[in-house]
């Protein structure tokens, strides 16, 4: 791309500053939605009068949430030093930052699954009742497939904050792109560097939203024409 | 029209009577109230409600929006609980039922809805399949099950076709075949035709009594469109205020309205209007020379008697028609005709009389020149 102006030294290091944050981010991802996924749906579902109602731990898993969200992510990841440390045995490296991300991930996602699951009409909640569902079977069979569009682009939209969430976690050796970026492009003056680190950001943030709303589109059946 | 008779099928009035055949689902004096919250008072949705649904008949609830017949209905599959009274399924008293007694109940009992409340992620075949899925019904039973009702309902060739795609009578047979897929004693239509056009509702109905006659599911219905019960009903029960304000078979209620309620409902479809032509020039005192405007409302055996020929050869008078409309309710004729006679002595007291021997309701309007 660059041969000229980048050596093949640098490139490598592009490669690999790639490599971490795709890691980070697919992990911090995957773990948040496995995390979120279960609190969204229930803070969809717990309010008072409905499927799962329990008002209280609806309303103090709210207020956690909201405060982690709340929480500037720079300022998350040194809050939760000795946490980190618990889980990756170290606070610093790639591997550690997947921790502050992960926090971060979980109370996003939940909020947006929530968004997504509120979003499904009552109407088919009540006929599933009428067939005689458990909650549980509600959950799967019903809130979870109809409310798939939009998590799909909720999911998207948490991917992309990510991969900027990502660049922060340099401040503790986290590596990847945005941690290249300060380091070489800004510290050792090397504005090409920081071109170079942005446009793959670009690049991977225009794939993931196009992916993201291709597959929205496709899990979409409401759109068909007859 | 063909349903079997039932013993009180022509029974007139309100209340229980003693029954052979005891209902299928049987409301005694039935109340809900919601609880209030903070400065609100409660409200009660239903109180005193007494209704019989007979084994294999056809009952429908009118009232307009809330009425409370949204709240009747979903109480017998318990998406809604009473607050007092009894409510008896076959016999069985489910009043106190919890909420897993409730589900393993909810699988006997079918129900549709206004807006079809179909799946959008689900084909039509899933869509049906998906009570039994809950149910836990084998792979093979649900293939082989849904097939046959996708066939019953006349939507085979859409299996793989999702919601989105259809029209909303087929998205009401979807949600009629899905109802039926858990082999429902009782079937409980939530408005099911309220939206949907005429035609479409003429062929959803014909659905539903085609399931009622062949199937020998019990249905009750809920509706605001007077049409539907006179369509398919046997017996119909009129709501008000959250109370049963008069209920009885549809042919006598219909024909003969003892509420106010009921009388309005009645009168959209039965009721003839006085031409505007004529409106304006009625009068209630009778000049000298001029025709007295009558309302003749057929009803039951002699709706077919040819009364107007009769009258004008046995009594020699001249029978001017204005306005009329004959209809079949619950498979019998009824309707109403507007006509006019020379306001003359005898002859009009002999028109009334010939009238009143028929057992054909006569009042006067008045009187135009």
């Amino acid at each position: 791309m660059f041969p000229e102006i980048i050596s093949p030294q640098i490139l490598a290091l592009i490669a690999q500053a790639t490599l971490d944050t795709l890691q980070m981010v697919a992990i911090a991802a995957g773990l948040g939605t496995v995390l979120g996924l279960p609190l969204g749906v229930f803070l969809a579902t717990s309010k008072r009068g409905e499927l799962f109602a329990a008002p209280v731990t609806n309303a103090v898993l709210g207020t956690l949430v909201n405060a982690t969200r709340s929480t500037p992510f720079i300022i998350l990841v040194v809050a939760i030093i000795p946490f980190t440390r618990l889980i990756a045995g170290t606070s610093i490296g790639t591997n550690a930052a997947i921790v502050p991300l992960t926090v971060a991930a979980t109370p996003f996602i939940a909020r947006l699954i929530e968004g997504a699951v509120r979003e499904v009409d009552q109407g088919l909640v009540e006929a599933a009742r009428s067939m005689g569902a458990t909650p549980l079977q509600i959950v799967r069979k019903v809130l979870v497939p109809e409310a798939l569009p939009a998590i799909a682009l909720g999911l998207t939209l948490a991917i992309v904050s990510l991969i900027g969430f990502s660049a922060m976690v340099g401040a503790v050796g986290g590596g990847g792109l945005g941690d290249l970026g300060i380091r070489y492009g800004y510290q050792r003056f090397m504005p090409e560097v920081m071109a170079a680190v942005v446009a793959v950001l670009i690049v991977l943030v225009q794939t993931v939203q196009t992916i993201g709303d291709h597959l929205a589109r496709r899990l979409n059946k409401r759109l068909r024409h007859a | 029209m063909n349903a079997p008779v039932k013993p009180d099928a022509f029974r007139i009035g309100t209340g229980p009577v003693p029954d052979p055949v005891p209902p299928i689902i049987r409301f005694e004096q039935i109340g809900k109230t919601y609880a209030g919250r903070g400065a609100q008072g409660s409200v009660a949705a239903l109180s005193g409600i007494d209704l019989d649904v007979p084994r294999g008949a056809i009952v429908g609830v009118i009232g307009r929006s809330g009425a409370g017949k949204s709240t009747l209905i979903r109480l017998v599959n318990g998406l809604e609980r009473a607050t007092s009274g009894r409510l008896l399924i076959e016999g069985e008293d489910v009043t106190g039922l919890t909420e897993a007694g409730w589900r393993t109940r909810r699988r006997a009992t079918g129900m549709i809805f206004q807006h079809f409340n179909l799946l959008s992620s689900r084909t039509v075949f899933d869509n049906v399949a998906l009570p039994l899925e809950i149910a836990g019904t084998p792979k093979p039973e649900i293939e082989e099950r849904v097939a046959r009702l996708l066939d019953l309902v006349g939507l085979a060739d859409k299996r793989e076709r999702y919601p989105a795609e259809l029209s909303g009578g087929q998205k009401q047979r979807v949600g009629i075949a899905r109802a039926l897929a858990s082999e429902p004693k009782v079937l409980l239509c939530d408005e099911a035709t309220s939206a949907l056009d005429p035609e479409t509702t003429k062929s959803i109905l014909a659905l539903l009594q085609q399931v009622n006659r062949d199937l020998g599911i019990t249905i009750l219905l809920i509706t605001h469109e007077i049409p539907v019960i006179k369509e398919i009903c046997d017996r119909v029960a009129v709501i008000e205020d959250g109370r049963i304000v008069e209920e009885g078979d549809v042919f006598s209620v219909l024909t003969r309205p003892q509420h106010p309620t009921t009388a309005r409902f009645v009168e959209a479809v039965t009721g003839v209007e006085l031409p505007a032509y004529l409106a304006g020039r009625i009068r209630t005192k009778a000049l000298p020379g001029d025709d007295t405007v009558l309302r003749i409302t057929f009803a039951g055996e002699n709706a077919t008697a040819p009364v107007i020929s009769r009258l004008s050869s046995t009594i020699g008078v001249d029978v001017n028609i204005l306005a009329g409309r004959i209809d079949a309710i619950a498979g019998r004729p009824f309707g109403s005709l507007l006509v006019s006679v020379p306001t003359r002595e005898p002859e009009l007291a002999a028109v009334l009389g010939a009238l009143n021997s028929l057992e054909l309701k006569a009042e006067i309007i008045g009187h135009v020149s």
